[in-house]
């Protein structure tokens, strides 16, 4: 749908289905989006009021659905950002054009992360403490200043990147898009010969090139740093495994190359370079899907194998407990399977339409794999007889987010396309200079 | 830190002491005539407020009740400074017959919501009918040497004090709950800020009534602390540097919970732990629980 909002884009060599839609999709696209993030935001409003308590959270399972989606985000931002580096630091440019959208997702999936869990804490008014009372043995202390670090890192990157677009941009439009391309390139002036332009771009690559190199050990930390939240708990022996960040990471960078697969199939660019971009994208999401289903698999293998009962007992509710339609629909079709047959079947790997629909599916499967790394290990007791010691809706160990949690968590997710929809639609996305 | 909240709470009852001697005074010439006693009443009670004297004990005898021993034992204890004392529960397991009074009068102490538990006791039944038969274990915090719970904490909220136990800052802890999983022992809640009259006419008065838990008033209402906040069990603190025992203590009727001063060699917990039959639960975790269990 966001192919339409880029309604000049050129059909070519491929089947796609929503090339030709109407314009009034455009417009349905986006009011469906704001009656969504209005949603949202009276839920979010609804929740600073009344107070956590509209959440179906208990003391036994205080995270729920917001810290899974959360975790989502994070990854989903690391693994954009570490697919933006392939291109600035590794130089494969034949995905040059992937490059800024990977960047601007990962800058909304990080603002995404960062609202979920904020709206997650019981003393959302608080959160400056952690700047005066800042504890150097907490990993989500850690955590919380490497999101601000990579935050500033990625908008430094993507403004180097566009800057030169952004200048010319404000000095070819008219109206309010040339106020705001002057705001945004702050005050940044294009050279007019073409060889010191070459010159000035140079410089801007370099530069992004060396936030690209800092950037990368920080994805890691800040994504491997969020799987490190959980590994190192040793009460819950389903988290406690070294194993647990490279997991995070690695599903991270599959739901990275899955997301930009997605987009890139729909809404690139469709000149002579488009269906390698998707084939190679595809490509990567195969092989991340494939990493991460071994090393979910050597972790059931290794946790069964092992008989602790609390950590067996987290596997059973997993694979057969009240939810497991999670695992089995959630985690292992749409997040492994149906992305892996249609990136390695012989009929549909070469049409970028399946590739994208391989791609979105892996994006909402990863979802239900973010929800099983974070529930179930809270689901089982830590103490034999603790689930039935104290008889509580809200000591209870059974969860299932409530209708606010619902409301908000699906609100701010469209709030969050909205405003990347409404930026990607603006921002120069595939460097709009150079090839002119 | 948490002697600084002593010293904010002290001063906020000077305060009040002030304004009761100004009102004292003000009306001392009228009101010595009419009420001595009223008066003097109210402000003795403001002095037992600011000083707590510790219960008289009578003296010592070979048969005495455990809870008088261990109350001298305490107040042994308290003339130590701080540092020197290390607070410890002992639950003789073979006593306990699973009424639940301690989990029924923490919460009335600590005016805890529904969400919030400090004393749960586990029951297991073991064997088959008709050779069966109930075990039951009250499961306090286990005021660990080594806690999983304060480390993780992102904002500095939860810490071990010298004397071992460990508590939170209601106002600083931001409600991640990140200490709640930690724990290996499930021994912390989190206040959802909810009523277990929640759905009747009217709240019932004594859930909005005041814990005084940290040596604070907190009042509930709206969404301030320690609505939003993680909780647990802190031995009652405010109750033991009164020189008072805990209430989970003082309300077994089987005289099945002790506490004291485990660096006092001649304490009744001292005497107790020291026995071969003490066990302290998950200990493969290297937490070092200040509860013992007796089996």
């Amino acid at each position: 749908m966001l192919l339409l909002i880029r309604g000049e884009a050129k059909v070519q060599s491929d089947m796609s289905l929503v090339v030709n839609l109407p314009k009034q999709f455009k417009l349905a696209y986006y009011v469906l989006l704001v009656i969504l993030s209005l949603i949202g935001v009276i839920a979010i409003v609804v929740r600073l009021i009344v107070g956590i308590k509209v959440t179906a959270l208990t003391s036994p399972i205080p995270w729920g659905m917001w810290v899974a989606i959360y975790i989502y985000f994070v990854g989903l931002s690391a693994g954009s950002f570490l697919l933006s580096t392939l291109v600035y630091v590794f130089g494969m440019h034949q995905y040059e054009k992937v490059g800024r959208m990977a960047l601007l997702s990962a800058l909304f999936s990080l603002f995404a992360g960062i609202l979920f869990i904020w709206i997650d804490l019981g003393h959302p008014e608080r959160f400056w403490l952690l700047f005066v009372r800042w504890n150097p043995t907490s990993v989500m202390a850690w955590e919380f200043f490497f999101y601000l670090f990579y935050i500033v890192a990625i908008t430094f990157e993507l403004w180097f990147l566009m800057r030169c677009d952004l200048a010319s941009l404000a000095e070819r439009e008219s109206g309010w898009r040339r106020k705001l391309f002057k705001l945004l390139s702050l005050g940044f002036r294009c050279p007019k010969t073409a060889f010191e332009r070459q010159r000035c771009h140079a410089q801007s690559m370099r530069v992004v090139r060396t936030i690209g190199i800092i950037g990368i050990p920080i994805a890691i930390i800040v994504h491997g740093g969020t799987g490190a939240i959980f590994a190192v708990v040793a009460a819950r022996p389903y988290w406690f495994t070294p194993l647990l960040p490279v997991i995070f990471l690695v599903s991270a960078m599959a739901s990275g190359a899955a997301l930009m697969t997605f987009l890139y199939s729909f809404f690139g660019e469709r000149d002579k370079d488009y269906s390698e971009i998707v084939r190679g994208m595809a490509n990567l999401t195969l092989l991340f899907l494939i990493v991460d289903f071994l090393l979910i698999g050597f972790e059931f293998l290794v946790g069964l194998y092992g008989r602790i009962p609390e950590h067996v007992e987290v596997y059973r509710q997993i694979l057969f407990g009240p939810f497991p339609y999670t695992f089995w629909v959630g985690q292992l079709m749409f997040g492994s399977l149906i992305p892996m047959s249609i990136a390695s079947w012989r009929k549909t790997r070469e049409k970028t339409f399946w590739l994208g629909i391989a791609g979105l599916s892996a994006v909402i499967g990863i979802v239900a794999v973010r929800l099983n790394l974070v529930i179930p290990a809270l689901v089982v007791p830590v103490l034999k007889g603790l689930d039935t010691a104290f008889i509580q809706p809200r000591w209870s160990f059974c969860y299932f987010p409530s209708l606010w949690e619902w409301a908000s968590t699906i609100g701010l997710i469209a709030l969050v396309v909205l405003g990347f929809s409404v930026a990607f639609q603006i921002l120069p996305m595939f460097g709009e200079v150079e090839r002119k | 830190m948490a002697l600084d909240k002593c010293k904010v709470a002290g001063s906020q009852r000077v305060g009040r002491r002030v304004v009761l001697e100004k009102v004292v005074t003000a009306s001392a010439v009228f009101a010595s005539l009419i009420a001595p006693a009223v008066l003097g009443d109210t402000a003795k009670a403001s002095k037992t407020e600011e000083e707590q004297p510790a219960p008289k004990l009578p003296p010592p005898s070979p048969n005495e009740d455990p809870l008088i021993r261990m109350m001298r034992d305490l107040q042994k204890a308290l003339k130590k400074p701080v540092e020197k004392r290390r607070w410890v529960m002992v639950i003789d397991l073979r006593k306990c017959v699973g009424c639940n009074a301690c989990t029924i009068a923490c919460i009335a102490e600590n005016k805890l919501p529904p969400s919030v538990v400090y004393r749960p006791v586990l029951h297991e039944e073991v064997g088959k009918y008709p050779n069966v038969t109930r075990k039951f274990l009250p499961r306090p915090c286990m005021q660990c040497d080594n806690p999983p719970c304060t480390p993780v904490c992102p904002v500095k909220a939860t810490w071990k004090r010298p004397d071992g136990i460990v508590v939170i800052d209601y106002e600083a802890c931001i409600g991640c709950r990140y200490c709640i999983t930690a724990c290996p022992y499930g021994a912390r809640s989190f206040d959802f800020g909810e009523y277990y009259t929640e759905d009747t006419p009217e709240i019932a008065p004594v859930e909005k009534a005041p814990s005084f838990e940290y040596h604070r008033t907190w009042e509930r209402k709206g969404n301030e602390s320690p609505i939003g906040n993680a909780r647990k069990c802190h031995f009652c603190l405010h109750r033991i540097e009164r020189g008072l025992l805990p209430q989970c203590v003082t309300t077994c009727i089987g005289r099945a919970t002790y506490f004291g001063d485990a660096n006092d060699p001649d304490s009744l917990v001292s005497e107790l732990i020291s026995k071969p039959n003490v066990m302290r639960l998950k200990e493969e975790l290297g937490t070092e629980p200040k509860v013992y269990y007796l089996t």
